[in-house]
């Protein structure tokens, strides 16, 4: 319970987060990948969307970067960080029964910490819009 | 005496003018008065619940070149879906498009000042597709409307597939405006499809009747070939150039999503008749120069609002985003070309007709424009093109037989890559020694290949060009049209 209100403060602050000059769903966008999504709501995991802090190494070579440090990180899904340096977000997919969120930010900011990065989190998307049954299932073929 | 009595009436009869005169009557009220203006902000909504059924929807909207005469209602609610499509930008040239409303550009808005503008829009970019899925992976989009003034934090957010965004706003100020997806990266998500035009007439209406109202939108599109080589309905599949993108080089410049997609079908009209053109270029990084030929702009309401008037002109300058409304007579029975006066973009199919015969012929645009072909991505091959299309086509044609010198088309394969950069290099040189050299001057009645001076570098990109035109499919390069 007590998670749940962390998160739910947490997601009532997000709109702080519109200071730095980017409207919270467009930083998720630059990092939002369908098929990751897809994917881990298909199995009950959630995903996280964060904006990143701190001097991100710029271009393409940063966001990989960022993907490899995050992807690393304890309950993260494998394969499922995207990183975008250019608007400074990060997502992962993640297992909410394993890893509460504040945990897993937790284990991500412990490796950037080596690059004077921290997150704030944006948004949980913990159930899907609506996804076709299709999609789900060409995922699944996919062994996504 | 009466010379004294002028002289004391006079200054009071001035001033009793001045006082009379228009300067000090009160000032007509402002319609752009701010103060009056409808700014009531509404909070979007996000919701999960999903469109079904068309992308787009709503009495004011238009889906083609033609307008409908404008919606009385003071409401109007549209919606507008977005979704991923295969769409034909040239003919045989079939492009993993995104979309407002399933079409590109997107339908167009008409409505007028004060109207209240009710709008909704589910993100179906994640829709099923018949058969393999050969559109773009479904991803995140958002509506930036131009002609709102509203919170872009609020109303222009980014909506995942699957959801549903709803907002409302009024209509404060006439004109042409441009709608698009603001979706990181924006620059992707229009040259992707994603733009339409929301006209807004002035509260009273336009100062002049026009017979014809036509929506002319001017867009920029850079293709390559997919890398993956899919194909659709045997055509080859062409995806977004990111690297031309970034460099503002596009493939195809085009009205209303088509490369000439108004000359096969021009608009009509009647000589005598008065056209109304809206206009708007939406880039997303070129400037339209637009010109029709053959008459004169009687009036242009720059960014479509008649308080932005200019009479008598020859072209207007729209900038990405600018627009305008146009208006002309037809003077006489004939096919007006409208064009973007920057050539480069005209020549990549910014160009239609307004026409009063049904099936203009088509030699009316032979100076103005090349046919639509595929284009070649190589650096090289690029600039071999755009040398061999201003230098060789005099003489030369690809496909369309003897000019003065031989048709190219195959000749990659019937001459030797040696063979051909000798001849590139020094052609009175081997017209001394090679037999073939010798067969070719006598067949083109002893007129000798000019030596051009050209570099290895540059024979090296007619090379390319050569190699690239013979990979494509039998009749799909055509040449481009000589000029003036």
């Amino acid at each position: 319970m007590f998670r749940v209100l962390i998160l739910a403060a947490l997601l009532a602050a997000a709109p702080l987060a519109r200071a730095c000059g980017y409207c919270v769903e467009d930083k998720m966008a630059s990092v939002y990948d369908h098929a990751v999504v897809t994917a881990a709501l298909g199995k009950k995991h959630q995903v996280a969307f964060f904006h990143v802090e701190g001097a991100l190494p710029p271009g393409e070579e940063g966001g990989r970067a960022l993907e490899r440090l995050a992807g690393a990180a304890s309950g993260v899904d494998p394969g499922s960080a995207r990183a975008s340096a250019g608007s400074a977000s990060l997502s992962v997919a993640f297992d909410p029964r394993r890893t509460p969120v504040m945990k897993l930010q937790q284990e991500i900011e412990r490796k950037l910490a080596a690059r004077k990065l921290s997150l704030m989190l944006l948004q949980v998307m913990d159930r899907p819009a609506e996804f076709s049954p299709s999609v789900s299932a060409a995922l699944k073929r996919k062994g996504l | 005496m009466k010379t004294s009595l002028k002289s004391a009436i006079l200054p009071f009869a001035a001033v009793l003018l001045a006082a009379c005169s228009p300067s000090s009557a009160p000032p007509a009220a402002d319609p752009y008065d701010i103060s009056k203006m409808d700014l009531k902000p509404v909070p979007a909504k996000v919701s999960a619940e999903r469109h079904t059924g068309k992308f787009a929807e709503g009495a004011a909207l238009n889906y083609g070149a033609e307008l409908k005469p404008l919606d009385p209602s003071p409401v109007k609610t549209i919606r507008l879906d977005t979704t991923h499509k295969i769409i034909e930008i040239a003919p045989g040239v079939k492009f993993s498009a995104w979309t407002f409303g399933d079409q590109v550009p997107g339908p167009t808005v008409r409505a007028r000042v004060g109207d209240r503008i009710k709008f909704s829009m589910t993100n179906r970019s994640d829709e099923p597709v018949p058969g393999v899925r050969m559109t773009a992976a479904p991803m995140m989009h958002s509506m930036d409307f131009h002609a709102a003034m509203v919170s872009p934090q609020d109303k222009y957010r980014s909506i995942a597939p699957g959801q549903t965004i709803e907002f409302e706003f009024t209509l404060n100020y006439p004109g042409i405006f441009m709608y698009h997806c603001g979706t990181p990266m924006i620059l992707e998500h229009i040259a992707s499809g994603m733009y339409g035009a929301v006209i807004v007439e002035p509260r009273n209406g336009y100062p002049t009747k026009a017979d014809r109202e036509y929506v002319v939108i001017q867009s920029e599109f850079y293709a390559k070939l997919d890398p993956a080589k899919q194909k659709v309905d045997g055509s080859p599949l062409y995806v977004l150039d990111g690297d031309r993108l970034r460099a503002a080089q596009p493939t195809h410049t085009v009205f209303n999503g088509s490369h000439n997609i108004m000359v096969r079908n021009p608009l009509p009209a009647k000589s005598g008749e008065r056209v109304r053109l809206f206009v708007l270029n939406v880039g997303p990084s070129r400037t339209s120069s637009f010109h029709v030929v053959g008459t004169i702009f009687d009036r242009a309401w720059m960014d479509g609002n008649p308080d932005n008037q200019f009479r008598g002109m020859q072209t207007v300058l729209l900038g990405s985003s600018n627009s305008a409304i146009v208006e002309f007579m037809i003077p006489e029975d004939g096919s007006y070309i409208m064009v973007d006066h920057h050539f480069a973009n005209a020549s990549q199919g910014a160009i239609g007709l307004v026409s009063t015969a049904a099936k203009p012929p088509a030699q009316d645009l032979e100076h103005h424009n090349m046919p639509a072909s595929a284009t070649p991505t190589d650096p090289d091959a690029i600039a071999g093109k755009q040398a061999f299309e201003s230098k060789c086509l005099a003489c030369h044609s690809i496909g369309q037989g003897k000019k003065l010198g031989p048709d190219l088309a195959g000749v990659s394969k019937r001459r030797s890559k040696d063979w051909l950069a000798r001849w590139l290099k020094e052609p009175e040189k081997m017209l001394q020694t090679d037999a073939d050299a010798k067969a070719l001057l006598k067949e083109y009645n002893n007129l000798p290949m000019p030596n051009q001076s050209l570099s290895d570098a540059e024979i090296k990109q007619y090379q390319k060009y050569f190699e690239w035109i013979d990979a494509q499919p039998a009749g799909a390069v055509k040449p481009a049209a000589t000029g003036h």
